[in-house]
This record gives C-alpha cells, sequence and structure tokens, in this order.
C-alpha cells in the first residue's frame, strides 16, 4: 500500500519510448526528486560505495564457473567451457544424494530455527522481575558462542553410546539404543536441535528488541479490559513481532540449500555419510582439497541461483500477501 | 533523455565523487605507508650475492612449534646464508590460505613445510615456482643427497626434469608408521599365546571379551578390540586396512583412497575380495561384541583417550599406534606387547605383508618462488638447510638445549629439558621437526629421542611381513607426477567412489550382508569410475618405473 | 515496571499459565547453562575423562594446564588487543554506515529504494569469490593492513535490511510529518529523532556487527600475514585446531609422533579457549541489553 506512493513522483519508467515532452517533465521530476530528496541520497551514499566496490566490482570472478580454470593465461583467461561443470555436477552420480540430504538439512534447521526463537522471545518476556528476565536472556544467548568444533566434541561426549549421558536418560525411558552420532536417520534431528539449541537465544534477540518498543499502554489497555495473559501475547506482542518475522523468513528463505558446512563436516562419519554429505562439502573435498577451482565455482553458483530464486518468490509472495518484502 | 539525465546528474555525481575522493586518498594514504614498508625488501632485493638480503618465508608448521624466531638455530641459518627472514608462520586452515594464496599468484620467496606444495598444486600453478634443475650449482647439500640417496631426485622430478619442490631425508624413522599392540598382560593373566591366525585372534578377543582380563573385578569393562576413526575420504594409519597384509597385499602409507601395486599390477583394494574377507571378519568381531562399539563414531580424542584405561586397569586388548606409550599411555605401555602380523589363516600361500610408509624419504619441503626478487639468497637459504649441522637441528631442535654434538659424525638427542614433556611433543614444541627440509647424513650416529627408540624398538616383530615388499614392484609411490587433466579425473571420480566405500565399510562392519550385498557393490564402484582411476595409475606408474 | 506488576496474573487460568512458562523457562535455562557448565569444567578436568564421558558434575582431574597454556602464550594478548581495536573501530563504522542508509531506505517516498534494495540483497547470494576479492584487495593495499579488518565489511546487508525494517515499522510517521512542517530535513531528523528513538534496535544492530568482529577469523586467514596484526580468533583458531592436527596427523605424515601427550594437551585447552574468548562478549552484553527493557522508547517519545 504505501509502498506505492512514491512511485508515481519520481519513477523513471525507462522501457517506454517517449517524446519531448515526457523528457521535459522527466527532467523536472528529476531534479524536484534530486532537490527534495538529496539528504537521503547522501545517507545511502557510503553503503552504495561499499558494495559497489566490494562486493560488485570482484564478481567478474563468476565467469570461472563457466570457464577453465588455466593458471598461466590468468584468472579468467582460460578457455571458455560454457555449461560443463554445471552438466559435470547435475550427471553426477551423488547429484540427487546432495540435494536431498542438502534440502532436508536446510529446511529443518530453516523451519524450526524459525519458530524457536520467536517463541523463547515471547516466554521471555513474560518473565516477571527484570533481573530474572536479564538472566534468562543472558543465559540463552550464550550457546551462540561456543565453536563449531567444541559443540561438535560435546555431541560426541554427550551421545556416546556407551558413555553419553542423553541416550543414557533415553534409555531410562525405554528408548532403544540408537546411536545418534552414526544413524542416518539421527543426522538430521541431532544437527537441527544442536543448531536451535545454540543459536535459538541469539536470534530471539532481535525479537525481544521490537518487544521492547511496544506501547506499555496497549499493556494497560488490555488488562483492564480483563484480557489473560496468553490473550495479550496473541494479541498485543506477536502481532508486534509479525513485521520482523516476515523479513527473517524472506531472509531465512534465501538459504534453502545453506547447510553449515563446518558443522555438517565435523559431524560427518563413514555410517552417518548417506545422510550428511551435502553440497557444500562435496564441494569443499573436490574444489577446495583438489584445486577444482571452476567445478567449485559452478557447484557454488548453482547454489546461489537457487537460493536467490527461493529469496525471490519468497519476497514476491510476502510483497502480496503480508504487505512486506525487501524491495 | 541521456542528455537531460546527463545535465541533472552533477548534484549527486559531485557528492559520490567526494566521497570516492575520499576513500581514494584515504586508501593512497594506506599505499604509501605499506610500500615504506615494502621498499626495503624490493631495494634488497638485487639478484647480486651482495649478502644480508630479505627473504619473506613462509612455513607450514605444527601449532605446538614455538616461533620461529625463537629457534636458536633460525639465527645461525641467517647468519650462514646471509640473509634476513621475514616469517609468516601458518599453523592452521592451510588448505584454504593456500588455495587463494596460489591462485592469485601471491607467493612469498619460500614456502616451507611438510607437503605444503602438494603435486597437485605444482600440476596447477607450476609457473608458479622456480625450477631448480639448472640451479644445482648453487644447491650443493642438494646435490650430493640426490647423488646418496636412492629415490630423493626421483621424488623430486617432473616428468620433464624440472625440479620444483625439495624432499627430505631422514633414516631413523620405521618403514612402517603403524604397529600391532596386544596386551601382554591379559593373554598371560587368562592363560593365552600370541594369536597366529585370524581364528586365533578372534578367540583370544572371545576370551578378552567374556573374562575379567584386565582383574579389576568387572568382567565387562573390557574393549577387546579398537581402531583409529577412519574417515570419510579415505584410509589411513593405525586402521583395520593394516588387515589387508595378513592377506598378503601391499598397501602403501595406511591405504589411502585404496590404490596400490601388486607385482607391477595397479588395483584398488576397495574392489577386492581381499577386502572382502578383512570385512567379513571385521564384522564377525564387530557382531561378537568384540570391537569398541563407538568405532564408527567416535572421534581421535576418544580413540586416544579410551586406551588410557584408569590407572593401571587397561580398557584396550588389541590395537594399533605408533608407539606403546603414546597410543596407551607411559602407565600402561608396558602391559602391550608389539605383535607380528598375523596371517589369516594358518599355512596359508600367501606371504604376509605390511604398509609400506614413506617416513624417510618425504616429499616437497620447499618450494622458491619464481617471482622471487632474491633468488640467489633463497638457493643460499636452500642450501644451508640442507647443511649436516642444520638438518640435525630442524629435526631435533638446537644444539645445546635439545641436542649435544659429541663429534663430527655423532650427536645426542637430549630429553626433554622442561621435564614434563614427553620427547615427541617437546620435539614438536622445540622446532619444525619433520615438517622441516633436511637430510640427515647416512653415516651419522645419532642417540635417538626414547619415542623414535621406542618405535625402532617395537618395529622388529614387522621386519618380516615389510621384507615381503619388494619396493620395486608392490609399492605405488605416493609422488607420481600426473596431469592436472588427469589428476582432475582422478579426483573426481574418487569423490564418488569413497562416498560409496567409506558408507558400505561402516554397513558391513556393523551390519554385515557382505556376501550379499558384496557384487552390487563392485558393480557400482566400477560404475563410478574406478577403472579408469586404475588405468591412469597404471599408466603413471609405469612412466615412473619404466 | 508498571507492566510487570499488572500482568502477575491472579485468576486460575493466569496461574496455570505462570506455572507452565516457568517449567518452560527452567527446562530452557537447564539446557542452555548445562552445557555451558560442562565447558566450564571441561576446561578444567582430565582430558582422558572428559573424552570418555566421566565429567558430568564436578571437575575430575583437576588441572589448569590449559589456561597456563593459553595465558603463557603472549600471543593471546597481542591477538586480544587487535580484535578490540578492530572492534571497536569496526563497528562504529557499520553503525556509521548502515543506520543512516537504513533509514534512507525506510522512507517511502524516496523513490529509488525498491532497486537499492535489490542492488543491496543481490550481493547477499552473488559474490565473485575469494580470488577476485583478494586481488582487489592487493590494489586497494588493503593485504596484510588492519583496515582489511574494518573497511571491506563496513556493510552487512542483512544488519541493513533488519534496520530498516525497524524504522518502517517504529517509527510513528506523525513524528516525521511535524517535524517537516518545522522545516527539518531528513539528516537532521534523522539525528535528532530517529536515532533517540531507535536505541533498540540501534543496540542490537551494534551487538551483531561486535559480534561478528569478535568472531572474524576469515579475513585474517586469507589476506593477513604479519602475526601481529593477526585478531584473537586466528591466534585461538590456531590453539583449537591443534586437535585436529592429530586427527589428522594420524593419517597423514604427522603421525610419526604428535604425540598422544600433545593430542591430550590440545583436547583440554579448546575448552578453555571458549572461556578465554567468549568472556569479554560476555561483559559487554548487560549494556546492552538494558535498552532492550520497556519503556525506553515509549519514554522518549513522551519525555
Amino acid at each position: 500500500m504505501a509502498l506505492t506512493l512514491d512511485e508515481t513522483a519520481t519513477k523513471v519508467p525507462g522501457t517506454t519510448p517517449v517524446g519531448p515532452a515526457m523528457k521535459g517533465r522527466r527532467t523536472r521530476a528529476l531534479s524536484r526528486h534530486l532537490r527534495t530528496r538529496w539528504q537521503l541520497w547522501v545517507m545511502v551514499a557510503p553503503a552504495v560505495i561499499v558494495t559497489l566496490v566490494f562486493a560488485y566490482f570482484p564478481m567478474y570472478g563468476i565467469q570461472l564457473a563457466f570457464r577453465e580454470f588455466d593458471f598461466t593465461a590468468g584468472l579468467t583467461g582460460g578457455e571458455w567451457v560454457g555449461m560443463k561443470y554445471f552438466t559435470q555436477f547435475f550427471s553426477s552420480p551423488l547429484f540427487w544424494d546432495l540435494m536431498r540430504n542438502t534440502v532436508a538439512i536446510s529446511l529443518t534447521t530453516l523451519v524450526v530455527g524459525f519458530i524457536a526463537p520467536v517463541v523463547l522471545a515471547l516466554a521471555v518476556n513474560q518473565v516477571v522481575g527484570v533481573r530474572r528476565r536479564r538472566f534468562t536472556q543472558t543465559a540463552t544467548y550464550l550457546p551462540h558462542f561456543i565453536s563449531i568444533v567444541v559443540v561438535v566434541g560435546m555431541l560426541q561426549v554427550f551421545l556416546s553410546p556407551t558413555s553419553g549421558v542423553i541416550p543414557n536418560f533415553l534409555g531410562f525411558f525405554g528408548v532403544s539404543d540408537t546411536n545418534y552420532l552414526g544413524d542416518p536417520g539421527a543426522f538430521v534431528p541431532v544437527y537441527v536441535i544442536s543448531e536451535v539449541w545454540q543459536h535459538c537465544g541469539w536470534n530471539s534477540i532481535i525479537y525481544l528488541a521490537a518487544l521492547s518498543s511496544i506501547d506499555t499502554h496497549l499493556y494497560e489497555a488490555a488488562r483492564v479490559d480483563g484480557a489473560s495473559r496468553p490473550q495479550i501475547i496473541r494479541h498485543i506482542d506477536l502481532p508486534a513481532l509479525v513485521p520482523t518475522m516476515v523479513v527473517l523468513f524472506i531472509l531465512n528463505m534465501g538459504g534453502v540449500l545453506n547447510a553449515g558446512f563446518e558443522k555438517v563436516f565435523l559431524m560427518q562419519n563413514p555410517l552417518n555419510l548417506s545422510a550428511s554429505e551435502v553440497i557444500s562439502t562435496y564441494a569443499y573435498k573436490i574444489g577446495i582439497l583438489q584445486s577444482q577451482f571452476s567445478y567449485a565455482t559452478a557447484i557454488g553458483l548453482f547454489n546461489t541461483v537457487i537460493n536467490f530464486a527461493f529469496l525471490v518468490l519468497t519476497n514476491q509472495v510476502a510483497k502480496r500477501f503480508a504487505n512486506t518484502s525487501l524491495w | 533523455m541521456a542528455r537531460t539525465i546527463r545535465s541533472a546528474r552533477p548534484r549527486t555525481s559531485r557528492r559520490a565523487l567526494t566521497s570516492t575522493v575520499a576513500v581514494a586518498a584515504a586508501s593512497a594514504l594506506l599505499l604509501s605507508a605499506c610500500t615504506g614498508g615494502d621498499d626495503a625488501s624490493d631495494d634488497g632485493g638485487s639478484d647480486a650475492s651482495g649478502g644480508g638480503e630479505e627473504l619473506n618465508i613462509l612455513v607450514v608448521k605444527h601449532p605446538l612449534t614455538k616461533a620461529m624466531s625463537d629457534m636458536a638455530w633460525v639465527g645461525e641459518l641467517e647468519k650462514a646464508a646471509d640473509v634476513s627472514i621475514t616469517w609468516e608462520e601458518v599453523s592452521a586452515d592451510w588448505d584454504q590460505k593456500k588455495s587463494t594464496m596460489l591462485a592469485a599468484g601471491d607467493t612469498p620467496d619460500l614456502i616451507i613445510g611438510a607437503n605444503a606444495i602438494t603435486d597437485s598444486d605444482l600440476a596447477t600453478f607450476r609457473t608458479l615456482f622456480e625450477d631448480l634443475s639448472d640451479d644445482m650449482d648453487a644447491l650443493p647439500n642438494v646435490q650430493a643427497m640426490f647423488d646418496e640417496v636412492d629415490g630423493a631426485e626421483a621424488m623430486a622430478s617432473q616428468a620433464d626434469g624440472a625440479v620444483y619442490a625439495l624432499p627430505s631425508w631422514k633414516e631413523f624413522w620405521p618403514q612402517a608408521i603403524t604397529r600391532q599392540y596386544i596386551n601382554q598382560q591379559w593373554l598371560d593373566t587368562l592363560g593365552l599365546e600370541m594369536p597366529t591366525s585370524w581364528d586365533e585372534l578372534f578367540d583370544v578377543l572371545v576370551a578378552f571379551d567374556e573374562q575379567d582380563a584386565n582383574g579389576n573385578g568387572d568382567p565387562s569393562d573390557e574393549i577387546p578390540f579398537d581402531w583409529s576413526p577412519v574417515t570419510t575420504t579415505g584410509y589411513g594409519y593405525f586402521q583395520p586396512t593394516a588387515l589387508l597384509g595378513s592377506l598378503g597385499l601391499p598397501i602403501t602409507a595406511g591405504g589411502g583412497t585404496g590404490y596400490f601395486v601388486e607385482d607391477g599390477e595397479v588395483g584398488n583394494f576397495l574392489a577386492d575380495e581381499r577386502w572382502k574377507e578383512v570385512l567379513t571378519f571385521l564384522n564377525r568381531a564387530y557382531a561378537a561384541g568384540l570391537v569398541n562399539q563407538n568405532v564408527i563414531t567416535q572421534d581421535y580424542s576418544a580413540y586416544q583417550s579410551v586406551a588410557r584405561g584408569s590407572g593401571d586397569t587397561a580398557s584396550v586388548g588389541f590395537s594399533w599406534g605408533w608407539t606403546a606409550s603414546d597410543r596407551f599411555g607411559a602407565q600402561l605401555a608396558p602391559q602391550y606387547a608389539s605383535m607380528a602380523p598375523v596371517p589369516a589363516e594358518a599355512g596359508q600361500d600367501a606371504p604376509v605383508t605390511w604398509s609400506y610408509d614413506f617416513e624417510n624419504l618425504t616429499a616437497n619441503h620447499v618450494v622458491v618462488s619464481a617471482q622471487t626478487k632474491a633468488k640467489a639468497a633463497a638457493l643460499r637459504l636452500v642450501n644451508a638447510f640442507y647443511d649436516q649441522d642444520t638438518s640435525v637441528q630442524v629435526l631435533f631442535g638446537d644444539l645445546g638445549t635439545n641436542v649435544t654434538k659429541v663429534d663430527d659424525t655423532t650427536y645426542e638427542v637430549l630429553p626433554p629439558a622442561d621435564g614434563q614433556s614427553d620427547p615427541s611433543t617437546w620435539k614438536w614444541t622445540s622446532t619444525l621437526a619433520d615438517a622441516g627440509p633436511l637430510w640427515i647424513r647416512e653415516d651419522l650416529d645419532v642417540t635417538l629421542p626414547t619415542d623414535l627408540a621406542e618405535a625402532v624398538e617395537q618395529s622388529a616383530p614387522l621386519e618380516e611381513a615389510v621384507a615381503n615388499v619388494d619396493p620395486d614392484t608392490d609399492v605405488l609411490p605416493p609422488f607420481l607426477k600426473m596431469s592436472t587433466e588427469d589428476l582432475s579425473t582422478i579426483s573426481l571420480n574418487n569423490s564418488t567412489i569413497l562416498n560409496l566405500t567409506q558408507t558400505k565399510f561402516a554397513e558391513f562392519v556393523t551390519s554385515g550382508g557382505i556376501d550379499d550385498g558384496w557384487d552390487e557393490y563392485v558393480a557400482q564402484l566400477e560404475a563410478s569410475g574406478l577403472e579408469q582411476n586404475i588405468e591412469l595409475y597404471q599408466k603413471y606408474y609405469d612412466e615412473y618405473s619404466g | 515496571m508498571t507492566t510487570t506488576t499488572l500482568r502477575r496474573g491472579r485468576t486460575p487460568g493466569d496461574l496455570l499459565f505462570s506455572i507452565g512458562l516457568g517449567t518452560v523457562i527452567v527446562l530452557v535455562l537447564f539446557a542452555t547453562l548445562y552445557p555451558i557448565y560442562f565447558v566450564l569444567i571441561a576446561s578444567v578436568s582430565d582430558p582422558t575423562l572428559v573424552a570418555t564421558g566421566k565429567v558430568w558434575v564436578l571437575p575430575q582431574g583437576l588441572s589448569t594446564f590449559g589456561y597456563e597454556q593459553i595465558l603463557a602464550d603472549d600471543r593471546i594478548w597481542t591477538g586480544y588487543r587487535n580484535t578490540l581495536v578492530y572492534t571497536v573501530v569496526g563497528t562504529a563504522l557499520n553503525l556509521v554506515v548502515t543506520l543512516p542508509a537504513a533509514y534512507a531506505l525506510s522512507r517511502r517516498e524516496f523513490g529509488p529504494r525498491r532497486p537499492l534494495m535489490f542492488f543491496f540483497a543481490f550481493t547477499m547470494f552473488f559474490s565473485g569469490g575469494l580470488i577476485p576479492t583478494y586481488l582487489l584487495y592487493r590494489d586497494l593495499n588493503l593485504l596484510d593492513n588492519w583496515l582489511v579488518f574494518v573497511i571491506p565489511s563496513a556493510l552487512n546487508v542483512y544488519n541493513l535490511i533488519i534496520a530498516r525494517a525497524f524504522f518502517e515499522n517504529s517509527l510513528p510517521e506523525e513524528l516525521f510529518e511535524a517535524a517537516t512542517l518545522d522545516g527539518v530535513g531528513y539528516l537532521q531528523f534523522f539525528w535528532r529523532m530517529a536515532i533517540p528513538l531507535s536505541k533498540a534496535i540501534i543496540a542490537v544492530i551494534g551487538l551483531y556487527y561486535l559480534v561478528q568482529h569478535w568472531n572474524d577469523f576469515f579475513t585474517g586467514l586469507i589476506f593477513v600475514r604479519d602475526y601481529d596484526k593477526q585478531p584473537l580468533q586466528i591466534v585461538l583458531r590456531d590453539i583449537l585446531l591443534s586437535n585436529q592436527a592429530f586427527a589428522g596427523g594420524a593419517g597423514g605424515a604427522g603421525g610419526s609422533g604428535g604425540g598422544a601427550y600433545a593430542q591430550q594437551f590440545a583436547d583440554q585447552i579448546k575448552y578453555g579457549v571458549i572461556i578465554v574468548s567468549t568472556l569479554p562478549v560476555l561483559l559487554v552484553y548487560p549494556f546492552v541489553q538494558k535498552y532492550f527493557e520497556k519503556g525506553v522508547m515509549v519514554g522518549s517519545v513522551k519525555g
């Protein structure tokens, strides 16, 4: 709705053929735009420059995906091979396994990892007493700082079939002795749960900030109307989070083929490999370790294109139904 | 339209311009600041051997190793070669750092480290490095090593005779890295004999499992059989590939990606019937509960820690390791005996073999950048590394603190001076050790540190098996020089092959089904390009040996 | 804290809700605090006992060897100092670049905001890869230069998007309209009104950036050669990954004696490293946290 307000005033349609009269109008519109909006331009300028220089300029490297990497001919001097490396990837016997595993891991992480911080933020927000609330908050965000190497090391200790505390605990309730580190079926749950455990608190910070901006008068009014706490959560707190949630959901959808490389790699073992070989670990093994730069670039580009397509798609859907969009 | 826009533009672009100018000015500042530093090295880099040149050296060292500038031999080395060195020390994530550095063509004057620049890097980036084959006049020590050490020159040379990376030679290391250990005290306690076949080994493991072998009153806390975690990218030391020797299959360096040579024929044991037999034996042991139930999923820390037992109570019966004290801890080490490889069946025809590891002659320890501005200085330094005294110090540490020079050809490695480290930790803390470029002369008499002496001593039971391997026809050299294209084919196929074999290894060992699944498994391997890879290996092996 | 007292429920439903909530919070706290506690006791326990699952409640085989090794390494202190500088300067620059841009992009009357947002969002996905970036940095003389930790990462698009969404949804439009009537321009409004009213989001974005700089090891790894300029994370990673050097060593050239003792040493150190590297970030959080408390924004509007 509001998004369209600006369009008519300053938009310069570039496709329709225009006559001299239109041209004059457009010039006037442009100069008016600059006269009234120059301050906004000043504000975005540093960001634009940094992005142009450090993000756009190096993008010529993408063509490596379509060229043979030939060091003696320079980075982009190698022979043009078109889709060779993409075809190589698509026709790899591992391709569908990689896709399946990657999507299973990232999609589950995406869904669970999206909901959990919202729930946590709402719950923490309900904790009575400033100090208790602060303590809860701090405690839940702590795991975020444990490095992946150690998290995987801890999974080893906690999930060990013989001495691990978790299998022993679950065994207590009659859950049969699965090897959670080796069973391919357990890989995604273990990965996702540890991921949520580690980042849920950290990711809820943004929602806590959003909750803090709610006008306290709303609560007082609700209280006067006799609303219960669940009702207040549903009708005041949750709506305040929706705009942030939509934006984060769109962004998360752009990670549909992203499964955290380092953690997956460290959690891999021959028993769970059928569930744990993902695009990024494959690209690492073949690309970095074997110097197959063109192939690795092509795989990366494929990954990016799919991710970006999902982002664009989600963005369009959000624009239509939630009235929020990234652009 | 274009014109009108241009006329309207100055407002913004001036502003954009000012920011650009600001950025440019800032970077110009940096630029001058930086070149200020660089100038010195550039000036010093004249090729005339005036001496005192600065060299930038990247060294890939062990994370424990102290700073290069803290090693006394480094100062002497600088003096001997008349250079001044700026070190860049790397001990983690080298692969990632390296690929960017090489692809950007940005190499320091020298790169030092154990296989820091691999043959595969050399195939892709050879123009980055100096061909040393025509500089041997400036490298008399290296030339002497090539003359005296069998295979050293072959290892360093590309197919066209170019030499980009130099190897190291030290002769004290046992031929094999993996040794086989059994708890002798358990055998004695239970009144058992040292096993001499797989069946006997199996029975011994059963006894370990069922009885209270360690005598702590609990008959179920013994782990009869354990091995080092098998990775998803191939096989290595201390892993059950060692059992292939029982069937006479000669592997190199712990197995790697499975390729081996037997009577001049290249094969891959991953599709070999003898590997099937090993897997069957492992599964039999696993199913009987004789193998550590965490064996596939445990990490290296757990693997090492479990074997330490607690106090005097050992917990592992049969396993592989470097030395007994390294594997089981100093306290438990005396309980273990190094054990000769057993034939799979008593009285079988095939002679028993053992993995042939190249630990004395190791490839690619130093490369010189082709862009170096101080080539003469770089060569002087390389030559100085291969000097007799320097080599000893590079390997074991400084003369005085780590090593005593008794006379011209006699050295004695001293025990750790800090009084608490073990000898190998001490060595890795003190110096580059095995990572450095060095040549230990064969006529030297060196009193080894206790860990190495232990490894040598405990290698005795392997001697016969090692002798059964003919280096000329049964060993696949790890340093075959291949073309970029062939390397890429091989690694592409290998990634598919290993994805299958490593998953299947875990499945076969823990769940069985080998007899039913083997043919399909082999068929899948063949469909993944195994034959193509074997042919390529054969081609390069024939070139090498012919 | 009027809201909390107001919300203290007395009806049976509210009581039930409180009990449910309390249980959940306690479980969550246990799930997060226990592993942290585990890291703490593991960092002072015998690593053999940790790896074999014998350390659960109290430290076993007490030893401060790991910490001694970490703290005896003077590279740690250089790393600390460097990281501190990069983090402070970097975060400041980040905020200066991100916030005004986010505000400008939140203005609905700013015509090019959609193409600009696309322009930014595109770079979250597509990049030229490491090698062109490396060459660019070399041409800009950013290699081996501390500014490489600060300038190229001056803008994180993710944070830009979050900040923009916040400005868009939380700044009352009436404020701007009133200000425009007084002849206040965008820059002035941003500085005088938007910033003071957005402390919560600034705190969050600032924290995100701060942690991003604090954890950054990759920049140092690829673009910096001089160890004196390396941040703490590089130093710690060298120590941390030494553990894997042994694991790899078992299958590689280092098999000839990394030594099991050394491997144990590395095991203990890895837990200590977490404590050493996380502590300072923990100390910052309370300062950031107070901006999340209710009433900060409303209070300042009213005031």
